[in-house]
């Protein structure tokens, strides 16, 4: 019989997503066997992040502050709210260098079906935030998925309705991409939303 | 007993939620013309550039193969049969909602191919942007009467006679149709508090509703709430999460 706090461990990093039983085990024993050092820093910087961070009061993104840096920063277009699923997505838009303004991050998306509404998603704290003085345009940057789009379409009317001009990122072939490569539900849909030239 | 380990090809299909598996699968629930709703691991379709990112979406016609005997099979091969625009706004809103009673309420592996038609051409008539409630209210008619509610819309419960077009009705639960004249002869309590959210239903309503007429605004508005009350009843009790969303939404 193993010792209840190898098994303690062991459950507890099944909480990890794509992680079961066996892939538990395995890191267990690897944190334990091979790397102590690692398994001290992972126990030490989790439990401090756990402690520090908190949703920015502005993007509602992680950060250590009331208010993180990013939207602190005086040189970033205040006038622009880009609005985005998950931090990763921004870290995405910011390495394209072609967008100044400031994000708010959702930590998710509207999915009816797993039960996330516009409650736990905490729609009016966005809507707060986007009716706030001096924001001129709201970019949809939500996932192109139907949960994204719906996402979109929700914040799109609610901000709508309070008079907040909203744009939505725009969809179609890739960049350097070739129609005969391209999958055909792309093709098909850049079809239906083509544009005047 | 586990079902001998079969291959399925080419089936026409429509994908209703999926779900991450592992960390780079994804189980996906379906609803197959000849098979019903199917559960799918698609193995390595949430890897960046998986082929199968772009086909495995709701409210998309699709062909599929699928192997395997047990609860969950294997995913071969999806391919998207064209034609239908991605669902927006309350359109998509009210494709959730159709999938979500497909989820709830239809057993898996349990074949409905009517039933998949109707299926197929709300979501179709979603697509082509017409007005909403006409859709639902034939998908969950078709729905209901898939999953044994055949109970006559045009017949009176109790006496089998045709309905009157002008007579008023209330629709009682595994009795059908009962004539307001009828239920006062009986002496039953006919304060609206004892009727609870039962609709009070003109005959008109009942036939077209047995026709798939929609476009007279009463029979909209009371075939709504019949079949809303109908399908409470289905569900027992168990509030579907895709109207509370849409209910929230309101209220923001």
């Amino acid at each position: 019989m193993s010792p209840s706090s190898l098994d303690e461990l062991i459950e507890a990093l099944r909480c990890l997503p794509g992680v079961g039983p066996k892939s538990a085990q395995r890191m267990a024993y690897h944190l334990l066997q091979r790397d102590q050092r690692g398994a001290a820093r992972l126990g030490n910087a989790l439990l401090h992040a756990l402690e520090v961070l908190r949703h920015c009061a502005r993007c509602n993104s992680f950060t250590e502050d009331e208010v993180c840096p990013r939207c602190a920063n005086p040189r970033r277009d205040a006038a622009l709210l880009c609005v985005v699923e998950m931090p990763a997505d921004l870290a995405m838009i910011e390495q394209t260098q072609s967008y100044n303004g400031l994000y708010y991050v959702l930590m998710g998306r509207l999915s009816p079906l797993d039960g996330v509404g516009p409650r736990e998603l905490r729609l009016d704290k966005l809507i707060a935030r986007a009716t706030e003085e001096g924001v001129r345009e709201v970019i949809l940057a939500t996932n192109f998925t139907n949960e994204g789009e719906a996402t979109a379409h929700t914040v799109a009317s609610l901000l709508g309705a309070r008079g907040v001009k909203v744009s939505r990122l725009s969809r179609g072939v890739p960049v350097g991409g070739e129609l005969e490569h391209t999958d055909i539900g792309t093709i098909g849909q850049a079809l239906i939303e083509r544009r005047a030239v | 007993m586990a079902a001998a380990k079969q291959r399925i090809e080419q089936q026409p299909a429509w994908v209703l939620h999926t779900y991450p598996w592992r960390e780079t699968s994804l189980i996906v629930e379906i609803f197959a013309r000849e098979h019903g709703r199917v559960a799918l691991v698609a193995k390595g379709a949430r890897r960046p550039h998986s082929q199968l990112r772009g086909v495995l979406l709701a409210f998309q016609p699709l062909w599929m193969d699928w192997s395997g005997g047990g609860e969950v099979k294997t995913l071969v091969r999806a391919e998207w049969q064209g034609g239908q625009p991605l669902l927006i706004g309350r359109a998509l809103i009210c494709g959730y909602y159709l999938n979500e009673l497909l989820v709830r309420l239809t057993a898996r592996e349990d074949p409905h191919p009517r039933l998949f038609d109707a299926y197929a051409e709300a979501v179709r008539a979603l697509g082509r942007g017409e007005a909403e409630s006409p859709i639902l209210r034939r998908f969950e008619l078709a729905l209901l009467q898939e999953l044994g509610y055949e109970a006559g819309l045009a017949n009176e419960g109790d006496s089998g006679e045709p309905v009157r077009p002008e007579g008023r009705y209330l629709y009682i639960i595994e009795r059908g149709p009962v004539r307001l004249e009828a239920l006062e002869e009986e002496g039953a309590a006919l304060d609206p508090a004892a009727l609870g959210e039962q609709p009070l239903l003109s005959g008109q309503t009942l036939l077209d509703m047995a026709a798939g007429d929609f476009s007279r605004a009463e029979t909209l508005g009371q075939s709504k709430q019949l079949l809303r009350m109908l399908i409470n009843h289905t569900l027992g009790g168990q509030p579907l999460q895709s109207r509370r969303v849409l209910k929230e939404l309101q209220e923001l």
